[in-house]
């Protein structure tokens, strides 16, 4: 059975699900970095399916949603990635105050990945860090959005002059603050660097992108994620499933 | 909580606990005597509580800062609500639907309900307001709807007479023609989603406005661009349906440029604001 709860701070609480583990004696918490926008949506359903293996293998498992973003508190016009950075923090602390775990590690999904790496990736309480399909840069990931943002605009021909020249200031269909954007474009592989290579494991369904770290644990899903799709159809790649449950239970 | 305005609460609730929802609650509601509807946010095909791009968020927030109360919930087999066994979708969603009426009661006694859906959330809206007494109005987004007399030749004139449609075929030639077959052949991505869903009929959909019609209920549908294979003119679901005093209660819009999923923000914030306003004639001045 799963426990729902808003935590945080009074002004903008953050909302997670966090998933006990289905044995006893469980000393190992895995926190779900999820990614952002229609990506968010796609995984919502493979995450959660995440979440209830792992706790079936006796882990204790929490999932949260950044603030401005799925149930938790905030607009995402008023939030910085330096904000996101901090809810990853504190979910890491909640969870373990919840679960009394001793060990954490993180799944960090696309740009989650980035996240993950920069707030806790390199922190002595992780143990591990499985990345899913992580981007490879800020600057390129908001290239990723732009993309998304073009083929939408293809398919909605019908805007007037002044519509189009509104929704041009979107990515993927939100609208991110300029702050928001600089910190992104200042966010580059070094998030990923910053974290040990024996700690990090990465899930990957197109292994021709690589990664720009050397020496990572690389593990190839056959399953087309087709992350520049502008949709919020939700992906079920078992295969992804399965490689990221047998990298989070590894001993 | 964050919002002085408003409160949330995550609600596990019905048989063994199995549906999930998040109850929106107004800090204070306008100093009237009257029990404001509660708003029902269906969950829409496999798309969880949230809504596309956090549709049902933003919407029971800005219903709340208004003095609505809201729950957003993940029906059987959806989001964090595990399915129901051996049900079929119309059996499962009947069950979700006295499980919902029960909770609401529970928490907050027996106030009438609007219930607000997309898509297969629309579908479930429509199917359930017969048998819930309570339910006083609907916002329905993409419902279905059936052609009128005149659908085929306004669809004939749309088609030939658009010339963007030229301009936008002319240009997939072109990129056709430089296009390596294999991407040809895999190159559309999109879900038909009104294949997929278990539509209601013609009778269901007529029993929900009718229903409403004799409590002295209202609504409000949304169609887009999706909806152009069976709708094409606002006003042809008042003329399909036949109800006595439609025009009254309720209010039919039609969004051509809008896609289903309202994947735009200026689209959605046009919807929300559109919501909202249908929802101050609850309060009245």
């Amino acid at each position: 059975m799963i426990e729902p709860f808003f935590f945080g701070p009074g002004d903008e609480q953050l909302f997670a699900t966090y998933h006990p583990p289905a044995t006893g004696h469980a000393r190992l918490l895995t926190v779900i970095c999820p990614p952002l926008f229609s990506e968010y949506m796609r995984t919502q359903l493979v995450l959660r399916e995440l979440a209830i293996t792992l706790a079936d293998r006796g882990q204790h498992v929490l999932r949260f949603d950044y603030r401005g973003t799925g149930d938790s508190f905030g607009d995402l016009a008023e939030v910085a990635i330096s904000d996101w950075l901090e809810d990853i923090l504190l979910a890491i602390r909640e969870g373990r105050d919840l679960s009394g775990s001793t060990m954490v590690q993180l799944v960090g999904v696309r740009a989650g990945a980035l996240l993950a790496c920069k707030a806790a990736g390199a922190s002595d309480d992780v143990q591990r860090v499985v990345l899913w399909d992580p981007v490879p840069d800020g600057a390129q990931y908001l290239q990723i959005l732009r993309r998304v943002q073009v083929a939408i605009l293809k398919r909605n021909r019908y805007l007037s002059r002044v519509e189009r020249r509104q929704v041009m200031r979107e990515q993927d269909g939100h609208c991110l603050p300029a702050r928001m954007a600089e910190e992104f474009r200042s966010l580059d592989e070094r998030a990923y660097a910053g974290v040990s290579t024996h700690k990090l494991h990465v899930v990957s369904t197109s292994p021709a992108a690589g990664f720009s770290v050397q020496g990572v644990s690389l593990d190839e899903a056959q399953f087309a994620c087709n992350w520049e799709t502008p949709t919020e159809d939700q992906v079920l790649p078992q295969p992804v499933l399965e490689r990221l449950t047998a990298c989070l239970t590894l001993p | 909580m964050p919002d002085p305005t408003l409160t949330e609460e995550p609600l596990q609730f019905g048989e063994g606990g199995r549906l999930f929802g998040i109850l929106t609650l107004p800090s204070a509601s306008p100093g009237t005597a009257r029990e404001l509807p509660v708003f029902v946010f269906l969950s829409a095909g496999a798309l969880h509580r949230v809504g596309p791009a956090r549709l049902h968020v933003r919407l029971a927030r800005e219903l709340a800062r208004m003095g609505f109360s809201s729950l957003r919930v993940d029906l059987a087999g959806t989001g964090d609500s595990p399915p129901r066994p051996g049900l079929t979708n119309q059996e499962s969603v009947a069950a979700d639907g006295k499980e919902i009426v029960g909770v609401l009661d529970s928490r907050l006694g027996e106030l009438p309900l609007v219930l607000a859906g997309l898509c297969s959330g629309a579908d479930n809206a429509i199917r359930l307001t017969p048998g819930q007494p309570r339910v006083i109005g609907m916002v329905l987004l993409d419902p279905i709807c059936f052609p009128d007399d005149g659908f085929e030749a306004r669809a004939a004139v749309q088609k030939y007479m658009n010339p963007v449609r030229y301009i936008a075929w002319l240009q997939r030639r072109f990129k056709a023609s430089e296009m390596p077959r294999e991407e040809k052949e895999g190159n559309d991505d999109s879900a038909d989603y009104l294949a997929i869903r278990d539509l209601p009929t013609r009778e269901q959909l007529r029993a929900a406005f009718v229903s409403l019609r004799q409590r002295g209920g209202r609504a409000l549908s949304v169609f887009t661009q999706y909806a152009l294979p069976y709708y094409n003119q606002s006003g042809q679901l008042d003329r399909i349906l036949g109800v006595d005093g439609y025009r009254q209660s309720c209010t039919e819009l039609f969004w051509p440029r809008a896609e289903h999923t309202y994947p735009l923000e200026l689209h959605r914030l046009r919807l929300i604001e559109e919501i909202t306003t249908w929802a101050r004639g609850y309060i009245g001045p």
